[in-house]
């Protein structure tokens, strides 16, 4: 809606602007993310970094799942000095035993030390998180900018081979990709890579689009700056933003992935200790008393690990843009 | 409404076209389907047998079109293990799947759309905030961390069917499929609260709502016809979807529950490296699951008009 | 009112009494930033055949007096601490939830400023005011479709019978808002209440509108409350204007009244800051100076006083009331009525 139009017939006589300002609610102190007075819409300003953590901040779900997640990356770094064993060795003489003063998490059916076996996972399960993560946004970014930005058969092209990826349920085409280049986890990064980039291109292209009209664009084109200048520096930042959120959520997803493919003996290769291949070493042990360690521990470091990432995800969405909520 | 509908459907046999041809391409040509490698070794005579029936000793557009024909006309061949007719076996699997996943959904249905619907209804109560923490922590839940679980607290106890069973147990398959079918919906259903309370906050806000009110429509009206209608639209697409997805088999439920389903065959294949198993099921998965997505598409447009025009 | 009259029942109708009366109504709101008060004390009211204007800017409380009517603030967080709003003599703000929707949509119909949301996009036009008509009166699913195609013509749309079939998005905006015209009046209320139904729309298509509800009003005697900030609009439909400023009626009185002859500061603002064509060489347009206040901290005394050239110290002591110069029905809540006259007057003469 823009100024009020006349009526017809009559005489110029419509309410000046100034006079129409909606005062119902008094305005936020802090200014919105993109739009800063007169520099609308160009790159983020460190002072929208803080304005992003103050809101961040806010939010007590986010900012746990922050310290978590710092937590388990500060064991992931330092893992091999934290744990009290080695997560390999063997010790057949004492399998599945349950928790104890030597055994913190008590032992495996292989005797390996569980605790440490966990730790290792944590390991693990970040690096294939940021992996897939920072890897499917490269490309998801990279193509969904391209794909919108510049249209055309480029675009179709882009579309169709997401459309293709996107018919393969997840955990199909990630069995499928694995089943063709063989186990490791190399494959199973890129196996999740190549199923996580389409749906990153998709948002980001549907941001480049809406934004590849605004105005401030416009201007750029007009005072002759070149495509990719005008991608990177001013359309990128801000399409940015649910590209990010969604890459960020999927870290869990991919963890709970690379698990779910090596429950079923597919991915990682089984004598690794992966959470996913513990709670597969367990269900042969699930009814028995006193061996639900095997099990419960695994699942919980699961259930942590992805409740994190997801309230930080959560948290991200809601100070980059609070009227997404 | 019809224009629509069959430009849907051209893009979607594209896309099996592709898919198909990447499955094609992935298990056959990057790899010998039927050699032995590794662990397996497969009698001289099956391996002969899959060979000729899939062509492999012809020019590779006759593979491809005998593969293609193969798949369609149901005719798999035989498997390693224990050399059954590879149809019979996933056509005696499939209609447990098919169970599973009607009953999963009927069940996430249930409980997500109240769910949702009340939450959004009595926005910021206890009620509200009830559903919003539960469902964000059961969003956290891996399918089968719930499995798990499930399987090692109740599965033996009472009505809940021992596993792992011998075949000559029989239990019937309503009891058989309680479990799994929860595991299941619990998630996706946390999912389908959330879409549906979103959805239904944004739409309660909307205009259109306030006209229905001015219309002196009873509050029963405005929200079960006029606010409903708008707020599902996004409930179908991802229940489709997942319905697709079940269909194809769900893999981690059914390993663990051990239940009789295509995902389970599928899984122990992989584990065998049977592939004239593995080969068809990986193309049914993909097969149902764009059917379903097409038909997700259609019937988004049926519902949200507005569409169509795209 | 002398003593000796019985008490007023209000529950029952009361022939001689106005068609719809708002009585000092109050609507206000718990926020967490205070209570904010968006109608404060309002009173009018509109017989048949008669449109009356309320005027006002944005949070101005022009549309909750309307949405007010209708019972179509939610309530929390909206109180009513004051007021009553009659239909006939009889009360609606009294009556029982069920007795009030029987009013909605029958008596009192409401239409809104984008027709393009108002309306609901995934059900056919038709099958909404045909849902209207359903609501309110027993006729079978045949005949209302029938009356869907009469009121479609009525209201000026072409080809009706394919256009009951079609969904909002396929309607043009002027189209749309006939369409909600139609809907408004399926039931034949005396009142139809207008917010701002002509300010999505195209100049033009503005004025077939506006004559549309003109001609509709005529063949029904129906009474319009017309809600606007367009002073042009006003100024060609409307017989009575309240205007309305920080949740108050600040001036009422005749179009001619109000504009030729206006008696409050705002209104001297609002007409001052216009641009005529009448006038030969355009004298200096006057801007408001400042912006509307936050309705949950209003200054106290006249609300306008900050913003008024003729304001002084006595302005912000005492809300003034809203009464009449000369003992007529045109009001101002001013205590400088006669300077800001003088002050008009010496303007229309340059």
């Amino acid at each position: 809606m823009t100024t009020p139009p006349q009526s017809g017939q009559e005489p110029d006589t419509h309410v000046p602007a100034e006079a129409l300002m909606t005062t119902f609610e008094a305005p936020e102190p802090d200014a919105e993310v993109a739009g800063n007075g007169g520099k609308e819409g160009y790159r983020r300003k460190p002072g929208q970094f803080k304005e992003i953590w103050r809101r961040f901040k806010k939010n007590k779900l986010a900012f746990v799942g922050l310290i978590v997640v710092a937590i388990l990356m500060v064991i992931a770094i330092i893992n091999p000095f934290i744990t009290p064993y080695d997560p390999t060795e063997q010790n057949l003489a004492n399998t599945n035993a349950a928790p104890d003063g030597a055994h913190w998490f008590g032992t495996d059916d292989l005797g390996r030390d569980l605790f440490s076996g966990i730790l290792y996972g944590v390991k693990l399960a970040l690096i294939v998180g940021w992996s897939v993560m920072l890897l499917s946004m490269l490309v998801g970014v990279a193509l969904g900018a391209i794909s919108g930005y510049r249209g055309s058969w480029v675009d179709s092209i882009i579309m169709r081979s997401t459309d293709v990826v996107l018919a393969f349920p997840y955990l199909i085409g990630a069995i499928l990709i694995v089943q063709v280049f063989g186990n490791g986890i190399i494959t199973v990064i890129v196996a999740l890579v190549v199923l996580s980039w389409p749906t990153a291109a998709r948002l980001m292209r549907g941001s480049t689009l809406s934004l590849r009209e605004a105005e401030y664009v416009e201007a750029a084109r007009s005072i002759g700056a070149s495509d990719s200048r005008i991608v990177v520096r001013h359309i990128l930042p801000n399409a940015i933003a649910p590209t990010l959120i969604f890459s960020f959520s999927h870290i869990g997803v991919a963890i709970v992935a690379m698990a779910s493919l090596s429950f079923l003996g597919i991915g990682v290769p089984a004598d690794i200790p992966e959470w996913g291949n513990l709670i597969a070493d367990a269900v042969p042990y699930l009814k028995i008393d006193g061996k639900s360690h095997l099990w419960v521990f695994p699942s919980a470091a699961i259930v942590i690990t992805t409740l994190a990432f997801a309230f930080v995800a959560d948290g991200l969405r809601d100070s980059l843009d609070p009227k997404l909520r | 409404m019809g224009k629509f509908i069959i430009r849907r459907l051209v893009h979607a046999i594209l896309v099996v076209i592709v898919a198909t041809f990447l499955i094609y391409l992935g298990l056959f040509i990057l790899g010998d389907p039927f050699s032995s490698s590794g662990e397996k070794t497969i009698p001289p005579d099956i391996q002969d047998a899959l060979r000729a029936k899939f062509g492999m000793d012809k020019p590779l557009i006759v593979q491809y079109l005998t593969y293609l024909q193969n798949m369609f006309t149901g005719d798999f061949g035989i498997d390693f293990e224990q050399r059954r007719d590879v149809s019979t076996m996933i056509g005696t699997a499939l209609p447990n799947t098919i169970r599973l996943a009607f009953a999963a959904i009927v069940i996430e249905l249930v409980i997500g759309l109240l769910a949702g619907i009340i939450a959004a209804v009595s926005q910021y109560t206890f009620r509200d905030v009830f559903v919003t923490v539960i469902t964000t922590l059961a969003i956290g839940l891996p399918v089968f961390v719930i499995g798990i679980g499930l399987r090692s607290l109740l599965s033996g106890e009472g009505i809940f069917p021992q596993v792992p069973r011998s075949f000559t147990v029989e239990v019937p398959w309503w009891q058989e499929i309680i479990l799994p079918a929860f595991t299941l919906a619990i998630v996706d259903a946390a999912f389908v609260a959330r879409l549906m309370r979103g959805s239904m906050l944004e739409v309660l806000r909307a205009d259109y709502i306030r006209t229905a009110r001015a219309k002196g429509l009873s509050e029963r009206r405005v929200i079960g016809r006029h606010a409903f209608r708008n707020s599902i639209i996004p409930v179908v697409t991802y229940t489709g979807v997942s319905l697709g997805a079940l269909l194809g088999g769900a893999l981690i439920t059914e390993r663990i529950f051990e239940y009789q389903g295509v995902g389970y065959l599928l899984v122990r294949a992989i584990s065998q490296h049977n592939n004239p198993v593995i080969v068809p099921l990986v193309v049914f998965a993909v097969l149902v699951f764009i059917v379903m997505s097409t038909l997700v598409d259609i019937l988004y447009a049926y519902l949200d008009p507005r569409i169509r025009l795209h | 009112m002398a003593r000796n009259e019985p008490p007023t029942d209000f529950t029952v109708e009361n022939p001689s009494a106005p068609l719809l009366e708002v009585d000092d109504l109050r609507v206000h709101f718990n926020t967490d930033r205070g209570i904010v008060k968006a109608v404060d004390g309002v009173t009018w009211h509109v017989e048949a055949g008669e449109t009356l204007a309320i005027v006002g800017e944005s949070g101005s409380g022009k549309s909750v007096s309307a949405m007010s009517i209708l019972g179509l603030v939610p309530s929390p967080p909206a109180t009513f601490p004051t007021g009553d709003i009659r239909l006939r003599g009889r009360s609606i703000r009294k009556m029982p939830e069920k007795q009030q929707r029987k009013l909605r949509g029958k008596e009192i119909a409401m239409i809104f400023q984008d027709p393009l949301t108002a309306l609901n996009p995934v059900f056919k036009v038709g099958d909404q005011i045909s849902e209207m008509i359903r609501v309110h009166q027993q006729v079978t699913r045949t005949n209302a479709r029938k009356r869907v195609l009469d009121l479609l013509g009525e209201v000026g749309i072409p080809n009706p019978g394919v256009r009951i079939n079609q969904y909002p998005h396929e309607f043009s905006g002027g189209m749309r808002q006939r369409a909600m015209i139609a809907m408004a009046l399926a039931n034949d209320p005396s009142v139809l209440l207008a917010d701002e139904p002509t300010t999505a729309l195209d100049v033009t298509i503005q004025a077939q509108i506006m004559q549309l509800l003109e001609k509709l009003q005529e063949e029904r005697n129906t009474a319009i409350v017309l809600i606007t900030h367009d002073l042009g609009l006003v100024a060609s439909h409307a017989d009575r204007i309240n205007v309305m400023y920080a949740g108050r009626i600040v001036e009422t009185g005749t179009c001619d009244d109000v504009f030729y002859r206006p008696q409050h500061g705002y209104t001297f603002g609002l007409l001052s800051s216009l641009a005529r064509m009448d006038r030969s060489r355009q004298a200096r347009l006057i801007p408001i100076k400042g912006v509307p206040p936050s309705l949950s901290h209003v200054p106290p005394g006249c609300p306008f006083h900050p913003r008024c050239r003729f304001a002084t110290e006595a302005c912000s002591a005492e809300l003034p009331p809203l009464e009449s110069v000369n003992g007529g029905l045109h009001r101002a809540a001013c205590i400088h009525s006669d300077q800001v006259a003088l002050a008009f007057a010496e303007r229309t003469a340059e």
